[in-house]
């Protein structure tokens, strides 16, 4: 029935290699685990080759493969660490707030736009260095959260950890982050408060 | 400072947790006037939202702007001949 689609692995790394490594590398920061995944994906698709009806396009397909390989490693980095400091960032809160829960270190205003901003080369090398700082469980659910769009159901199964876990580490996460870029992207804008 | 029956600490906490998940609603609503009256905790507010929308449009654009990546040479050519030895297994 219909035109079944045709597919022609031998032109996959020519037709989707670029895409699908850019879009690993910006999930992973690290070139050779991205060209690793890119490869799991490619041999994974063949496997299922039959599988794959045809209804959306084969970048799209290909693109779902990936995503759960994706998902995959950070499914498996969490298990390579059994017990992670998620205690770590503490500190962050310390310094931003007193005693009495109120602001210490306050907010500052950024004078930035998204739609300007993430195209910025330096700014998401900032970003990417603040995330390193992170412990490994911390970026982990970040990345999980924000970069994959995962639900919060589903990130809780991949690290294994409960809800009421994951939302503590993501608040420390942005805290983190937010304080960080900061300190090292915004602090030029900075306008003090009087 | 006090502002309603929340701490700018917890208020953080909360706003944080409303980008995982729908919150109580006394939560809410605390957390709402809270906002209205602090300067900071709202501005704190706009900059995750800020965050989450920068990051998605990176992940989501970057690849289509000057940002993209190319697959290196050698991973390309590693990749091309692994989906070569894996297509001609017999079935």
């Amino acid at each position: 029935m219909g035109n079944r689609k045709t597919y022609n692995p031998k032109e996959w790394v020519e037709q989707y290699g670029d895409y699908l490594y850019g879009f690993a590398l910006a999930r992973v920061q690290d070139p050779s685990i991205a060209e690793d995944i890119v490869q799991e994906t490619f041999l994974a698709a063949l496997h299922s080759l039959k599988n794959f009806k045809g209804r959306s396009s084969e970048r799209t397909w290909l693109t779902g493969i990936l995503k759960h390989k994706i998902v995959d490693y950070y499914r498996k980095k969490a298990k390579e660490q059994p017990v992670d400091d998620i205690e770590y960032h503490l500190e962050t809160l310390d310094e931003i707030f007193d005693e009495n829960g109120q602001w210490k270190v306050k907010p500052a205003k950024w004078a930035a736009d998204p739609q300007k901003l993430y195209e910025e080369r330096e700014f998401m090398k900032v970003l990417h260095n603040c995330l390193s700082e992170l412990s490994s469980r911390l970026s982990s659910a970040f990345i999980l959260r924000e970069m994959i769009g995962e639900s919060t159901e589903e990130i809780c199964k991949v690290l294994n950890i409960s809800a009421t876990n994951l939302w503590v580490m993501l608040y420390r996460a942005r805290m983190y982050l937010r304080r960080c870029l900061e300190i090292n992207w915004f602090a030029t804008d900075i306008v003090e408060d009087a | 400072m006090n502002h309603w029956m929340f701490k700018c600490k917890e208020v953080t906490r909360m706003v944080s947790e409303s980008l995982d998940r729908k919150l109580p609603l006394y939560q809410r609503i605390g957390v709402r006037i809270h906002l209205l009256m602090c300067k900071f905790c709202s501005r704190f507010k706009k900059q995750l939202l800020f965050l989450r929308e920068t990051i998605r449009l990176h992940v989501e654009r970057g690849k289509d702007t000057e940002l993209s990546t190319k697959l290196p040479p050698e991973a390309r050519e590693r990749i091309r001949k692994s989906i070569q030895n894996n297509s001609f297994k017999p079935k």
